[in-house]
């Protein structure tokens, strides 16, 4: 086959096209003719004529980019392998307003504070269940019949040797286990307020 | 304004975190909204916008009494309530006719808005009878005329299509998934003091590749619409202090400098490499029992006092100990 039987995919421009490939995207300074434009005749063959020589362009730009190959079984319902080429776009140059404002940092928690200030690390997460020797069974640390829920139900439950010759010493075991939980709750709520408070 | 409300479940709770402000954004949706005065073929050349503009939109179905240059605040609600940033107001009338109004939104508030009204030769979808779009495709912009770089007006409707078609923000793009081009075009300003504004073409082609012989292709083109011409009308601009909010980059995604390293001519990375200064005294030279630091001149009454001469290294600061007791 000889070279003359294809149309060239060069294309001369008096002044060069920019380029958003982020985007991609190009922008030719060069001006349309405004006397082809005005006639309605040769407006389309016109504008065809242009955007074609820019679409060139692009598409020479584009695929001069770094080009990657991946072998994927991509949405093909039959399942089998297809390889794609797919192009490494650089960032987008144009910029466009976002859509909401950055979102603020939120301040640290007086605990957060503290740690930083101490050095403390959190520790690592070591999931809810743990292990209950008695039984031989994993149950949860807290929550429905939770670890800390263990006295609750028990027909024997020992005196807190603290609790002696104070108020408190007639008063049920379990109840005083329980209000105990309940008033960290409380606490912990009380923290969380505040930390809000301090956010807003 | 709709009014905060704390949610009470965890499905009112994620719906919420949806539409909080996030450091990398989704893709802007668009919303369509029929004014009270649109007709059949404002909602026909909707529908073909939102054929381009599929999957990120929201259609309203219902006529709504809005004038959007005088009173935005209904748009403002329809953008928080439906958390879109992009919409689409049609409306017709003699002044104005068929008219499409172009808004945008930062924080749920009007951004910019511009009026573009279609001119009487447009051609729709379905008049073209020829392929539909393939969903969720990005498509490639071609900007035609000086105009685009240096006036205001047309550098607002290049940021507002940009923005608008662009669909998802990606680094990878798949070769064969370049398959259409959003072509705007306008002609040049022949008099930049008169108010009267070129038309803007808006026009969609479908690409096809031919043999060239070379690596690139030849590329030839096929309208396959909308193809509408645009007459612009009224226009509102951003706030510079708002646009320069709208516009800042997150100090977290930017990248860090890398400091000391760098490349060469000739491609090859280039570290340089501070070390501290060397402590010779510290220096380990060959081991032996006659240089051990207890034998030295300046620790020598020391030693001599002490009748024990053989101490390990470890039980050195014992043994002085209970030496200084004696």
């Amino acid at each position: 086959m000889s070279d003359k039987e294809y149309k060239p995919v060069t294309v001369d421009k008096p002044i060069p096209n920019t380029f958003d490939l982020g985007n991609l995207a190009t922008f030719d300074p060069n001006p349309l003719d405004n006397t082809k434009l005005n006639n309605e005749e040769e407006k389309e063959k016109h504008l065809t004529e242009v955007t074609r020589d820019n679409v060139q362009l692009l598409i020479n730009q584009i695929l001069s980019l770094p080009l990657k190959t991946t072998t994927d079984t991509h949405g093909s319902s039959t399942g089998q392998d297809s390889t794609m080429t797919l192009v490494q776009l650089p960032e987008p140059t144009t910029l466009l307003p976002r859509e909401k404002s950055i979102p603020k940092e939120k301040p640290l928690t007086r605990w957060q504070q503290f740690a930083l200030r101490k050095g403390i690390r959190s520790k690592a997460k070591d999931g809810k269940m743990v292990y209950d020797e008695e039984t031989g069974e994993w149950v949860p640390k807290w929550g429905y019949k939770g670890k800390n829920k263990e006295m609750d139900n028990q027909w024997l439950v020992e005196l807190n040797a603290n609790t002696k010759n104070t108020e408190e010493e007639l008063i049920d075991p379990r109840t005083l286990k329980r209000a105990e939980r309940k008033k960290l709750i409380k606490k912990n709520e009380l923290q969380h307020k505040r930390n809000l408070k301090n956010r807003a | 304004m709709i009014r905060t409300i704390k949610p009470k479940n965890a499905r009112s709770k994620r719906a919420l975190a949806k539409k909080e402000a996030r450091l990398i954004e989704n893709t802007k949706t668009a919303l369509f909204v029929p004014g009270s005065t649109s007709n059949k073929f404002l909602h026909d050349a909707m529908v073909d916008l939102m054929a381009l503009k599929k999957p990120d939109i929201k259609k309203f179905t219902k006529k709504n009494e809005i004038r959007p240059f005088e009173d935005p605040s209904t748009l403002e609600f329809f953008s928080e309530k439906n958390d879109t940033s992009l919409m689409v107001f049609s409306s017709h009338n003699k002044k104005r006719p068929n008219t499409l109004i172009f808004t945008r939104f930062f924080n749920h508030k009007i951004y910019d808005m511009i009026e573009l009204s279609i001119q009487q030769n447009h051609k729709l979808l379905e008049e073209f009878k020829k392929i539909t779009f393939t969903v969720g495709l990005k498509p490639m912009f071609t900007f035609n005329g000086p105009a685009f770089d240096n006036h205001p007006v047309f550098q607002h409707l290049k940021s507002l299509f940009l923005d608008f078609f662009r669909g998802e923000e990606t680094d990878l793009q798949d070769v064969a998934g370049l398959q259409y081009i959003i072509a705007l075009s306008t002609g040049e300003i022949e008099d930049p003091n008169s108010s009267t504004l070129p038309l803007l073409h808006f026009r969609v082609y479908k690409l096809k590749s031919y043999k060239s012989g070379e690596k690139v292709p030849r590329i030839e083109i096929d309208e396959i619409g909308p193809r509408l011409d645009f007459k612009i009308g009224r226009r509102l601009t951003p706030a510079p202090e708002l646009e320069k909010e709208a516009f800042m980059k997150p100090k977290q995604l930017q990248a860090k400098e890398k400091k000391n390293v760098s490349t060469d001519f000739m491609g090859d990375k280039v570290a340089q490499i501070h070390v501290g200064n060397q402590d010779l005294g510290k220096l380990q030279t060959r081991k032996m029992k006659g240089l051990k630091a207890k034998y030295d001149q300046d620790s020598e009454e020391e030693v001599f006092e002490n009748d024990e001469i053989e101490i390990d290294e470890d039980e050195e600061m014992s043994e002085y100990e209970s030496a200084n007791d004696n």
